[in-house]
């Protein structure tokens, strides 16, 4: 098209620029402030634009003097759960809701659909009495049905899962929002495919192994992506959950350097080392990734 | 729902099965006990409950500080969405003009996503120090401009811009591909008409992004209820003198800290009550817009 699109291109390229340097300002400013060692930043008295050199100090010394690196690891494993767990049981259960006929189609996806809508936050102080013993539904059973008496197991079994990276998981993967995107995409595939399939041989469960899951591959990498980086920065529930720095992930770990040393004058330069050292993974992962999360996401569809 | 093609029970009960005893074990359960406690009483010195009907609504209802935390949630859910879809709109708008470089710009503005508000909470109390941050040069100029740790208004600020921070990748990547999805045969038809690129923004490409935005609103509203909790446990601690407690906040002291397990509950009761109200009123709202194209 050949119109004159000058003045609104101005104004776009303005805005992306100021947009882009409010992005960039809080991270730039962190990292500008992590090359500089202790004395450097007291004698600079604020924000400068100077580039220390210390940074790799900086880097040492929160390898080696925190318990970063080490909740770095647990950041990784949990938040691999959570997408694990996400992609795999929303990908069986959006399966059965899409290709089966069945009258509880409409009850599982009303349930699922519940937990999108109430985030973990809003009930931690009772999903952490769940977690603390996750057989409190087994002892109401025993104790309602009087079988605790009969078996001898009483109604007062215990099992913990507080400390552990399941425990701090599970509840961050609940909310079910993968059901939907799943459902969107397996409704656009041909409705004939399952019915193709059976001509050849293959029942339910060969057609999800051989024919649904290789289709689903750009949805189920770019989900697994997402609920990655959303279980790297969950805060709330793995606060609660993980009360030994040894069981916390990193972004909790950095929460407490920088609120249990309020009384001294703050160690900047370290704080903000720490800072990009538990965000770099999940930045990284949508800088490189993005194109993939956003496609399969299907954000687009109508 | 579409009629699926398959029918053996036994198969559909082991493939939902999963899903079902995890979101019933570490969902419903705690919702119910939610419930639960928010109508029993805690007896003190170990163990037990005892039925107290409606009082611990009413002792919660009569607490002038619950009704702040309230107020200050509303204001934070109507001040940091508003702000978050109306400059990630701005860039989505200006991102979809293809210009050079926009692919960039257009990476970078995601990243916030990656970044946990906990985190990035932990620079911007550096950067809005009020001695050390971008605002020490106009402390000396007038002592007393900027004081986040003193001043609660100020404080209240440094929150929302973080949550705007935090807040504009998802909004900006929700519109921008609503953007790319209106039809070209729209735009064309609209250059013959004689429309420059600004008339159709106001009345093609906005209307048009209608469902994005109604979808952005709804998660937002339920994002900032919660999402606020990092920012504030590493920026202000819900102070100064209780500026920024917003309800999320409030209950994970009076659960965790003060150990009121009915008190805490109570308040999730009316929390999770008025975040779906919301959802309700914004969907009830979403009937009177027409999404025809």
């Amino acid at each position: 098209m050949i119109e004159r699109t000058r003045s609104i291109d101005i104004a776009a390229r303005i805005i992306l620029i100021v947009g882009v340097a409010f992005i960039l300002a809080p991270l730039v400013i962190a990292f500008l402030t992590a090359t500089l060692s202790y004395e450097q930043f007291v004698r600079n008295g604020g924000i400068t634009l100077q580039v220390g050199t210390h940074f790799l100090d900086n880097l040492a010394y929160i390898w080696t003097e925190t318990a970063l690196p080490a909740q770095l690891w647990n950041s990784i494993v949990i938040s691999t759960l959570v997408a694990a767990i996400k992609c795999a049981f929303a990908f069986t259960a959006t399966f059965a809701l899409v290709f089966f006929d069945n009258r509880l189609n409409r009850i599982v996806f009303g349930l699922t659909l519940v937990t999108v809508m109430l985030p973990l936050e809003l009930v931690v102080i009772t999903t952490y009495q769940i977690v603390a013993n996750i057989a409190m539904p087994l002892n109401w059973i025993l104790a309602l049905t009087g079988l605790g008496e009969i078996t001898g197991l009483g109604s007062d079994l215990r099992l913990s899962l507080l400390d552990t990276y399941v425990g701090v998981a599970a509840p961050i993967a609940c909310a079910s929002t993968s059901v939907f995107i799943y459902r969107q995409f397996f409704l656009s595939l041909p409705r004939d495919l399952p019915k193709a399939a059976a001509m050849d041989g293959a029942g339910p469960w060969r057609f999800m192994w051989d024919i649904l899951l290789p289709l689903s591959w750009t949805p189920l990498v770019a989900t697994f992506m997402f609920w990655f980086i959303g279980g790297w920065t969950q805060y709330l529930w793995p606060l609660v959950a993980a009360s030994t720095p040894d069981a916390q992930p990193a972004v909790v770990g950095l929460a407490r350097l920088a609120t249990t040393e309020q009384d001294r004058i703050p160690e900047v330069p370290m704080l903000m080392t720490g800072a990009l050292f538990v965000s770099f993974i999940p930045v990284l992962l949508i800088a490189v990734m993005q194109r993939q999360i956003v496609r399969g996401l299907n954000l687009s569809e109508k | 729902m579409q009629k699926g093609f398959y029918s053996g029970r036994w198969t559909y009960a082991a493939l939902v099965a999963p899903i079902l005893v995890l979101i019933f074990l570490f969902f419903y359960v705690p919702v119910g006990l939610a419930f639960f406690w928010s109508l029993f009483l805690e007896r003190p010195f170990g163990g037990g409950s005892q039925f107290v009907g409606l009082d611990n609504f009413a002792r919660v209802l009569s607490d002038a500080e619950f009704w702040d935390a309230l107020k200050r949630t509303a204001i934070f859910m109507i001040v940091a969405p508003s702000l978050a879809i109306g400059i990630s709109l701005m860039l989505a708008l200006a991102a979809d003009r293809g210009l050079r470089g926009s692919s960039a710009a257009r990476n970078i503005i995601i990243w916030p996503k990656a970044v946990a508000g906990a985190s990035i909470g932990v620079v911007f109390v550096f950067v809005f120090n009020p001695f050390l941050g971008i605002f020490a040069p106009l402390n000396e100029i007038w002592p007393g401009f900027w004081n986040p740790r003193i001043d609660g208004t100020d404080a209240f600020i440094t929150i929302v811009v973080a949550q705007v921070w935090n807040g504009i990748p998802f909004n900006f990547i929700i519109l921008l591909s609503g953007l790319q999805t209106i039809p070209d045969t729209v735009t064309k038809a609209a250059v013959m008409d004689g429309a420059s690129p600004w008339r159709r923004v106001w009345d093609i490409q906005i209307p048009l992004l209608t469902p994005q935005l109604f979808l952005t609103f709804v998660l937002e509203f339920v994002g900032t209820v919660v999402e606020a909790f990092g920012l504030i446990d590493t920026m202000t601690e819900g102070g100064p003198g209780g500026a920024t407690t917003l309800l999320i906040y409030k209950i994970y002291v009076d659960g965790f800290k003060a150990y009121d397990l009915s008190g805490a509950a109570t308040q999730t009761v009316i929390l999770m009550l008025f975040v779906l109200i919301m959802v309700a009123l914004q969907f009830r709202l979403e009937k009177h817009v027409k999404y025809e194209r």
